[in-house]
């Protein structure tokens, strides 16, 4: 039997480049609508991750801090027990995971939200003709009136699980997830290698060892929501010197 | 305080059944009026589910807006009919008489009202009404989750619905009896089912009187915990910091008996003059009320102030935000300042005044404006909070209502006025028998020379 | 309907009286000095002198704010006389309002505790010495207040103790006007000369028609006032001496809850009294069944709420699972002070709640007596669980708890004190039961005005006057 899996990922703040990659990523393959400029005006724009982008400093030495914030998947998550439906609920391996078919669109997960990572189809989405095939089979296209948000690419999750331990009994380690690229495409998309994804039970993966550094901190980890996303914080040589 | 004159049975029940046998122009234009509202209303809510709720001017910081604001202010108006009839019936406070069914009947139908509200707001109302039906995937043993405030929501509201409509019938089944008494036809056939075979038997009465008596009594804590669990949608939330907050339950309670019982009081003066009942609404009720009103209002305030007082204790940046946008950023500034001018500081201290409490156009204006004030209050409460959730800047919004929003809501006050109206029409809106009992129980006791009101006391 | 003969009695089942009835019967026990009282008097005031040797020689071990976790069971004790006695003139205040009739005879009973305040002003000084600085968060470690920043002259003790004041002197001069033209009665009926203060004071009392006007409209500001001092009160005394001790607490409720606490405990405290002059003080007649009943009505409603008020705090602070939230519920209630929290529970709540459920019990002078003495017992117990954990934290400055301190128990001293204290109240109330008579004449009078008995057909009914 194949042991327990806890999907977390660690986020190195200090390799961050701002380039958007993961977010174009993210957007092809979980079939989020293409946002129009309309859509970030009215704040009604869809992106499963995002790229918060902060200034530091007074000009001209200012800085721009970059900080990817998608779905932290908390243990604790504060969206869960709000829903009414169990329409989100932690799932055996770490997982927050939404059932489009239960959402009501209460919305309440959303305003419950910290993170701010909870996206709302306030419309029915809608593609140009032209990428119609450039949907992807594996996701769900959701209908006006769900919430939606980061799965950690559960698909991707699903597919390695079938295709490693299922079909060849083995055990799905840190390095047959890169090796089969089963990461979430974000992680994939990231030029950087700011993002890693791996199993947190597994002792040896790299997400294990990087969340243990002593750069490792939490998204408001005064609320309690125990996430399984770990940021690494930036490593400032200026900020020694002072 | 009983300034009115006696009247014989035949007397009252002619007076307080007129507004069923006759009907003026007027009334009609305003059903007529009210009606169309409410189409134009229901139009509007059918093009938004057809068309999803990006019709209205929700986003992503600020997903509730007006639409739950109005179900918590039709939530705190159905706050009056219970806490004018149970309290005051248990307390056996006099002047609450006239004042009961009007505001049983405000609550039923703003209750109903108030329900619309968060199902049309949801983003599939048809699955939530299949779900608030029939218990969700019921094949698959998935039940609702009762850990979410928005289950323990209905719940309530539900029991509070079907204990007030049960407290309305029990206190109607005498007076149905008396118009079955007056009827003929398929109207006498109707009014004789709905008086459960009533013929006035002391027994009859005794069961009436209990029930009515148990009921007030039961309904209480329902009452409670109707509000309590409303502002427990916003109080769980841990992430929106202005909303969490303890005093929150207590906070919306005294808010809602502050905006149902001015509610109730508008509603009578209208009734006054829309029906001719000056000699059963009198002036000496509206100063109760009015004395009421003006206890609950100073209640209500010390709440406000804990509750922003303690918004800022806290000194935590996105709470500090929340109350930056109340205080100082238009328009949330401009409703601030309305709020806190309609709901407390014009009208309170004007009910310090006798001689206010007894003007009826005077109460009908400071009512009114107390649920002006009330109105906004809710929405400042919800959409800064939401508008500034947590320290990510980058994510902070404001909020505008679309049209399609505020036909809406107009469609909600028409609705209730139109259904308070129609129900005029088919039962009385005083209770004859009430009024009949207050007079009985009238006294008077010589004191020295002069003679004074007193009251007879059933044990 | 006035035909027939109007008999004066305070209730159906009560004796025929008049107004000399009532003069003579107040009188003869008011200068009656009985053996038991003197002994009481005596005794108490042993306890008292005890508590105060207590006081000095555990101030001589140290008193200073670093050391504070030693003085939590003092401010419990201050915490809960300010509470019980101090609110306990609410019930003659708030009732007169209303204009209930059964409040008549605990009316004075009520407004005598207001000399209590004195006692609680005296305990007030030496705890603003153990407040720790508030500091400037601009330029160093500080705590969060009501007050927001210390720059402010006289933040917080002066305010606190301002408003402490302003609330006693209110209280005492409600008491004093409030008794007015019977210290004024009863120094004309007294044959010696030992009053003879009393009489100069009150000289100018004729009971004459606009006298007694000045005296309603004094009495209703007085207690407009007093009741909005007390809550004002009891806010910043437990927000400073409670919660901003505690980093992280955020807690809107709790200061209305205590002073809810407070008036639970007020109402109850008058009940204890008015069941010892009924049974004791030969008061019998003027106690109808009917004031009990009413008042164990507002006991029950004052226990609902204030399960109302605990379940609305940890509803909330419970359900959002944050750590800090956690670690304040587990130190307050359910960990480390869960014995105090336990016997708060049950006796402010849970027991008077089963016990005046039952209408017969409500009807009987036992039943809400013993709920009284439950519910004053508890609220000593919510101010254990809430002031001996907050005084007993270190870093007042710290962002936020993120341990659950272990609990305080009280050493010897402690407890000679709380003895002590409450023992200097009950010294201080009997000692101004010598000078003011515990039941209102005036009061009992007007009601007797206003209030008759009837026959009907085979019983007798009451009816019940309301002048506008």
């Amino acid at each position: 039997m194949a042991k327990q899996h806890k999907w977390g990922m660690v986020v190195d703040i200090d390799r961050c480049i701002g380039c958007q990659a993961c977010v174009i990523a993210c957007q092809s393959e979980n079939n989020v609508p293409i946002n129009e400029e309309v859509d970030f005006l009215s704040r009604r724009a869809k992106q499963w991750i995002r790229i918060d982008r902060f200034w530091e400093g007074e000009y001209p030495n200012v800085k721009a801090r970059f900080i990817p914030v998608f779905c932290q998947h908390c243990d604790n998550a504060p969206c869960e027990p709000v829903c009414p439906t169990y329409a989100t609920y932690h799932n055996d391996q770490g997982l927050n995971v939404q059932v489009y078919n239960r959402c009501v669109g209460t919305r309440y997960c959303a305003n419950n939200c910290p993170y701010q990572v909870r996206f709302f189809n306030f419309f029915n989405p809608s593609w140009p003709e032209s990428l119609w095939n450039q949907l992807n089979p594996d996701v769900t296209v959701r209908s006006r009136g769900i919430m939606e948000k980061c799965t950690f690419c559960v698909q991707r999750i699903r597919r390695a699980e079938r295709l490693i331990e299922g079909q060849k009994g083995e055990e799905l380690t840190d390095q047959k997830i890169k090796d089969g690229n089963f990461m979430p495409a974000c992680v994939n998309a990231c030029p950087t290698d700011t993002l890693v994804f791996g199993d947190l039970n597994d002792e040896t993966s790299e997400v294990v060892r990087k969340s243990k550094s002593d750069r490792s901190y939490r998204l408001f980890a005064e609320l309690g929501t125990e996430p399984s996303v770990f940021y690494l914080k930036k490593v400032d040589p200026a900020a020694k010197s002072h | 305080m009983y300034e009115g004159k006696t009247y014989s049975n035949k007397q009252i029940n002619d007076d307080l059944l007129s507004s069923l046998t006759k009907s003026s122009l007027v009334y009609w234009a305003i059903v007529g009026t009210l009606g169309l509202i409410v189409l134009v209303a229901t139009v509007a809510v059918a093009f938004m589910i057809n068309k999803g709720l990006g019709v209205t001017g929700l986003n992503r910081p600020v997903m509730w807006g007006f639409f739950i604001t109005n179900f918590v202010f039709w939530i705190g108006i159905s706050h009056a009919g219970v806490m004018l009839s149970a309290i005051l019936r248990l307390s056996k406070a006099e002047w609450r008489r006239p004042a009961t069914r009007a505001a049983e009947v405000l609550t039923i139908f703003s209750l109903m009202t108030a329900v619309l509200m968060p199902l049309i707001h949801s983003g599939r109302p048809w699955r939530l009404v299949y779900w608030v039906m029939f218990p969700y995937d019921f094949q698959r043993g998935i039940w609702m989750d009762i850990r979410s405030p928005l289950v323990w929501d209905p719940a309530a509201v539900n029991t509070y619905l079907t204990s007030s409509i049960l407290f309305v019938f029990v206190a109607l089944i005498p007076d149905i009896a008396i118009i079955r008494d007056r009827s003929s036809g398929i109207k006498k056939i109707v009014y004789s089912v709905l008086s459960l075979g009533w013929r006035g038997t002391t027994r009859q009465w005794k069961f009436q009187a209990i029930a009515g008596i148990l009921l007030s009594a039961l309904i209480l804590p329902v009452f409670v915990s109707v509000h309590s669990i409303v502002s427990w949608d916003f109080g769980m939330a841990i992430a929106v910091k202005s909303w969490h907050s303890t005093i929150f339950a207590p906070y919306f309670v005294i808010g809602a008996v502050h905006s149902g019982v001015s509610g109730v009081v508008s509603v009578m003066i209208l009734m006054r003059w829309l029906f001719g009942w000056q000699n059963y609404v009198r002036h000496e009720h509206i100063d109760a009320l009015g004395r009421l009103l003006l206890v609950i209002a100073i209640a209500w305030f010390y709440f406000l102030l804990m509750e922003f007082m303690f918004g800022i204790y806290g000194q935590e940046g996105d709470e500090l935000a929340t109350r930056h946008m109340q205080l100082l950023e238009p328009p949330w500034m401009w409703f601030f300042i309305v709020f806190i001018i309609t709901a407390f500081l014009f009208p309170v201290p004007m009910w310090l005044f006798r001689r206010v409490r007894r003007n009826l156009w005077l109460m009908l204006i400071t009512t009114i404006s107390v649920n002006i004030g009330m109105w906004l209050e809710r929405l400042l409460i919800i959409v800064p909070g939401l508008a500034r959730k947590q320290v990510f800047t980058g994510t902070w919004y404001t909020y505008a209502p679309s049209i399609i929003e505020i036909t809406i809501i107009g469609g909600t006050f028409a609705m209730v006025l139109m259904l308070f109206l129609l129900f005029a029409k088919i039962f009385p809106l005083i209770p004859l028998f009430d009024i009949k009992e207050g007079q009985v129980l009238q006294d008077k006791i010589k004191v020295g020379k002069a003679e004074i009101p007193a009251v007879i006391r059933e044990e | 309907m006035t035909s027939y003969k109007d008999k004066i009695q305070i209730s159906v089942a009560g004796e025929e009286l008049s107004a000399s009835i009532v003069t003579n019967d107040i009188a003869n026990n008011f200068f009656a000095h009985r053996r038991s009282g003197r002994m009481a008097l005596f005794l108490f005031g042993l306890i008292f002198l005890a508590g105060i040797v207590a006081f000095i020689t555990k101030a001589m071990d140290g008193f200073d704010s670093s050391q504070r976790a030693n003085w939590g069971y003092f401010a419990a004790l201050f915490a809960f006389l300010l509470s019980a006695a101090g609110s306990a003139p609410l019930v003659a205040v708030g009732f007169r309002m209303t204009a209930n009739h059964w409040r008549r005879p605990f009316a004075r009973i009520s407004e005598i505790y207001a000399v209590v305040g004195l006692l609680t002003i005296v305990c007030l000084m030496p705890l603003l010495a153990l407040l720790p600085p508030i500091g400037d968060c601009s330029s160093g470690p500080c705590r969060k207040t009501l007050w927001f920043t210390s720059e402010y002259w006289g933040v917080p003790t002066f305010w606190d103790f301002a408003g402490l004041l302003a609330l006693v002197v209110c209280g005492i001069a409600l008491l004093l006007v409030s008794a007015l033209p019977d210290i004024a009665q009863i120094s004309a009926l007294s044959e010696s000369k030992s009053r003879p203060l009393l009489s100069k004071l009150t000289k100018f009392w004729t009971g004459t028609q606009s006298q007694w006007h000045i005296h309603r409209i004094s009495l209703s500001l007085l207690g407009g006032f007093y009741f909005i001092l007390l809550i004002g009160v009891q806010t910043i005394i437990n927000v400073d001496y409670v919660m901003s001790l505690v980093p992280g607490w955020k807690d809107s409720i709790l200061p209305a809850h205590q002073a809810l606490t407070g008036i639970q405990a007020g109402v109850a405290s008058v009940v204890i009294v008015a069941f010892i002059a009924r049974t004791f003080g030969g008061y019998k007649k003027y106690f109808p069944m009917e004031s009990f009943w009413s008042i164990s009505k507002i006991l029950l409603a004052l226990s609902l709420l204030w399960a109302y008020f605990w379940f609305a705090e940890v509803n909330t602070l419970w359900y959002g699972r944050m750590p800090v939230e956690q670690n304040i519920l587990k130190l307050v209630m359910f960990e480390s002070y869960r014995l105090p929290f336990a016997l708060n529970f049950s006796m402010n709540f849970l027991l008077p709640f089963f016990i005046l459920l039952w209408n017969p019990i409500r009807k009987s002078v036992i039943g809400p007596t013993v709920a009284s003495i439950l519910i004053v017992v508890g609220s000593f117990f919510m101010m254990v669980r809430l002031y001996v954990p907050a005084f007993g934290i270190q870093d007042v400055t710290a962002f936020q708890i993120t341990y659950v301190p272990a609990a305080i128990y009280p050493d010897f001293l402690d407890l000679i004190m709380i003895a002590g204290g409450i023992s200097g109240a009950v010294f201080i109330y009997l000692l101004s039961t010598r000078i003011i008579p515990i039941l209102s004449l005036w009061e009992v009078k007007e009601g007797l005005l206003y209030q008759r008995v009837r026959p009907f057909l085979r019983g007798e009914y009451q009816v019940l006057g309301k002048p506008k």
